[in-house]
């Protein structure tokens, strides 16, 4: 009730901003999830999640079912969700892609600042959202300038802790100083939840996470097969809806639609039809609403079959191999997995992202490659260049994609992806393929 | 932190030294020649345990320096800033409780089986079979057959160089026939497969994982600081027996199989590091196989054996969870992205690294091409399909 309190010290205009606000950042969602549900081939059990996205953008609500549990705010992959539920609290992902909030964040960063930044910014300074608005502490990795700059915006507004994330893993003492890190977020989140993380309590925290892992390497064997079983654009939506979901309810959901999608292979119900275009996504992560790009493949006929964002299997991927089982070792191998594994081109040298990529594209029978950036994410950018080089000379095309926070672009877009489509179809005929 | 990790490792290294030097003082229990022969056994279960009083002074001198380490390095994690908060935690496990999802494959089962029945024949095998295979050369320590001339260890005769070419002519080509024949065709797996010290040492580890006590974390530095004191050890090893004295009066497994197989063997130096062997194999994993001269000379052969270590680099994703599980401390298995052939000279075919890798096909062990051990993501994760109950009680 205090923000009822809080809406009337607010002047008129103020207040009239913010239901204006309210009421487009619900429409646009909205009207996304709806255009994913119209979306043919979504299983029954993929619904929840799509529920729960419409929960938290549409209906404006917390995350359910927390027991009261407080919420701590992450950015980025580099939190280890692990040591958030050892310490009782549940993790929030509140990378944003949400247009509303991007045109208001617009007029308080820079203009080149990417729009994720923009939209977090956004939704932070109208505190309209309750998941931004109920964080027990926001843990911001510095990976990039704009998260760099965020985490000191957000540091004046919320309990901000910044991840200092070594910019290079190959010596050992990056890993070093990433697990001292670690100790670090430990004491901070103890202090923000009250409780303390036990040599039983993150054995615990790591356990759920490593079977939501152990329930998506599962989902990864089935969005191998060919044709594909479910729709990249679900997928998405099921990635995202892990940002907002305690990790015990995502797995136990991930189950019932592993075991749909083991029926479907049995009775061959396919969510794709044998010689459409095999298209997978890399670059800026895609976040909910902010889906057009997944939507205008699939729209335009291709077969979204795999990812390498951050928003998606990226997020999941790899697991914590614990090798020494002191309380010591299980945050080293936390620490490991959370940084040398991870493809993200905040690391100076990254080259195990081409060969990534490259193992995707031969597990996943890959056939184009859409490299998505958005306005400002000079990281990704960066690296454009050398996988289009390396993909070349296996014969894999790449289109570079750039796109902002706004439907100003779609109508371009979907001319690009038709093209590419196009043109995969196109070179698999005349390759027999 | 990082201060502090140092400081307490220097101390460790000392007190080792100083419980190591108290072992000097144990011949007195016991100092009896080392080739008394096998009769004493025959003496009924009390000589045999005055045989093995030695290897127990060794272990509780041992068991002192690992309790006294710990308790040095709580002293130093309570005095840090952040770490100290931890203390508590970082000191070992309090309950029984242990983290799921570990994996009990065919190999580890298959390595442990060997070692243990290779450790017994090592130590009774000529009493349970005979002297038959007198003249075969094992290229690992088998001293406790050995004592009595029956069986003898590649070893004996490269400590013992200036002996080798006294002996009739058959028996040196019999030597190097039967040497190089199994190094070639098994080179460093005796390390992680046949040798008893290995066994010890896996079996120090072990008890360190089920009381969750932390070991000193893997550092590049510290394996270059110890490659000196192989260098020397391997010099000691070869060379010695031309200044007078050979090798096997300082070697720790000289307190091990020979006294478990009744020889009353005298501590003296073997024992101060023997000592320092087991305080270091609980704290670092194979601690002695770093620094171990015999396995050394066995890994030089490591490029033609047909045992390979293959590594697809494309799929690898350089977690870097194989270089922290690698005993050997080999980093170049993670960093690779060109050779396909990872086998190195340090490796010892324990096949730990491709336990804990999550990759399909990434690593795989093979034997003159054919697969015997690859990674594979689903048996990785298969452990923590335990949770799935777990889960849903939620």
């Amino acid at each position: 009730m205090s923000i009822n309190k809080q809406n009337q010290n607010l002047s008129q205009v103020e207040q009239r901003q913010r239901e204006r606000f309210i009421s487009k950042s619900t429409k646009v969602a909205a009207k996304y999830l709806r255009r994913m549900e119209e979306l043919p081939g979504a299983p029954d059990e993929i619904k929840p999640y799509f529920e729960v996205l419409r929960n938290i953008y549409v209906e404006q609500m917390n995350i359910p079912e927390t027991n009261g549990k407080k919420a701590i705010g992450t950015y980025c992959v580099m939190v280890p969700q692990e040591l958030i539920y050892a310490a009782g609290a549940i993790p929030v992902k509140l990378c944003s892609g949400s247009y509303t909030a991007f045109s208001i964040g617009d007029d308080v960063v820079p203009r080149d600042a990417c729009p994720l930044v923009k939209a977090v910014v956004g939704f932070q300074t109208m505190g309209t959202m309750p998941i931004y608005r109920d964080c027990a502490l926001m843990v911001v990795p510095v990976t990039c300038d704009c998260k760099k700059k965020i985490a000191g915006m957000l540091g004046e507004m919320v309990p901000t802790f910044s991840l200092h994330v070594p910019s290079s893993k190959s010596e050992d003492e990056d890993m070093e100083q990433f697990v001292l890190e670690l100790y670090q977020l430990i004491k901070v989140l103890e202090q923000a939840t009250g409780q303390k993380v036990t040599y039983e309590s993150l054995i615990e925290g790591m356990e759920q996470v490593a079977y939501a892992q152990y329930e998506f390497s599962r989902f990864l064997e089935y969005r191998r097969q060919t044709p594909a079983l479910i729709k990249g654009t679900h997928v998405m939506a099921m990635m995202n809806a892990y940002s907002y979901m305690p990790v015990e309810k995502w797995s136990s959901q991930l189950k019932r639609l592993n075991a749909r999608l083991e029926q479907n292979k049995k009775n061959k119900l396919y969510a794709a039809k044998e010689n459409q275009p095999r298209i997978m996504i890399t670059g800026s992560p895609v976040i909910f609403p902010n889906i057009k790009l997944p939507l205008l493949i699939e729209e335009m006929g291709g077969s979204l079959i795999g990812d390498e964002t951050c928003m998606g299997e990226r997020m999941l991927y790899d697991p914590v191999a614990v090798v020494d089982e002191s309380f010591d070792g299980l945050i080293r191998a936390i620490a490991n997995r959370y940084t040398r594994p991870c493809t993200c081109p905040t690391f100076v040298d990254n080259t195990q992202r081409i060969y990534r990529i490259k193992q995707m594209i031969k597990d996943q029978k890959v056939q184009g490659v859409i490299y998505h950036v958005l306005r400002g994410c000079l990281v990704y950018d960066y690296e454009y260049q050398v996988l289009e080089e390396e993909l070349g000379k296996i014969g894999i095309p790449v289109i570079r994609v750039e796109s902002d926070y706004n439907e100003e672009d779609i109508e371009q877009l979907r001319i690009r992806i038709e093209a590419f489509i196009e043109m995969i179809k196109l070179g698999g005929n005349k390759n027999g393929r | 932190m990082m201060k502090n990790k140092k400081t307490y490792l220097l101390t460790m290294i000392v007190t080792c030294l100083v419980i190591g030097f108290a072992s000097y003082f144990a011949w007195k229990i016991e100092f009896f020649e080392y080739t008394s022969g096998l009769e004493n056994i025959t003496g009924g279960p009390i000589s045999y345990i005055i045989a093995l009083l030695p290897f127990l002074v060794i272990s509780i001198l041992s068991a002192a320096g690992i309790t006294l380490c710990i308790y040095i390095r709580k002293y130093y994690i309570k005095k840090d800033y952040v770490a100290g908060k931890f203390c508590e935690e970082r000191a070992g496990r309090r309950t029984g409780r242990r983290i799921g999802g570990r994996q009990a494959d065919k190999f580890t089962l298959i390595r442990w089986v060997s070692m243990i029945s290779s450790t017994i024949l090592l130590i009774f095998g000529a009493r349970m079979f005979g002297t038959w295979f007198s003249s075969i050369d094992l290229p690992v320590l088998s001293c406790a057959i050995d004592g009595e001339q029956l069986g003898e260890s590649g070893c004996y005769y490269l400590t013992h160089l200036s002996d080798l070419f006294t002996l009739p002519w058959k028996e040196i080509i019999m030597f190097l026939l039967s040497l190089f024949g199994f190094l070639l065709l098994f080179g460093r797996i005796f390390c992680g497969f046949v040798c008893p010290m290995g066994l010890l040492q896996d079996i120090v580890h072990s008890i360190r994982q089920g009381l969750g006590i932390e070991g000193i974390s893997l550092n590049e530095k510290l394996y270059q600081g110890l490659k000196p004191v192989k260098w020397f050890l391997v010099i000691v090893f070869l060379c010695l027996c031309f200044v007078g004295g050979n090798f096997c009066n300082f070697c720790p497994a000289v307190s091990l199989t020979p006294a478990f197989a009744g020889f009353k063997v005298s501590l003296f130096v073997s024992g101060f590091i023997m000592v320092m062997v087991i305080v270091g194999s609980f704290f670092k994993r194979r601690f002695w196989c770093t620094i171990c001269p015999m396995g050394y000379l066995m890994g030089l052969v490591y490029k033609i054996t047909p045992f390979r270590l293959k590594k697809d680099c494309q799929s690898c994703t350089e977690c870097g969870a194989c270089y922290e599980a690698c005993p050997m401390g080999i980093k170049s298995i993670y960093t690779e992205r060109e050779n396909e052939d990872v086998t190195t000279t340090d490796c010892i075919m324990c096949g730990e690294c491709i336990k804990k890798c999550p990759e399909n096909n990434a690593l795989s062990l093979k034997f003159a091409g054919k697969d015997l051990y690859k990674a594979s993501r689903k048996s990785f994760m298969f452990g923590y399909k335990e949770m799935e109950k777990k889960n849903e009680h939620k």
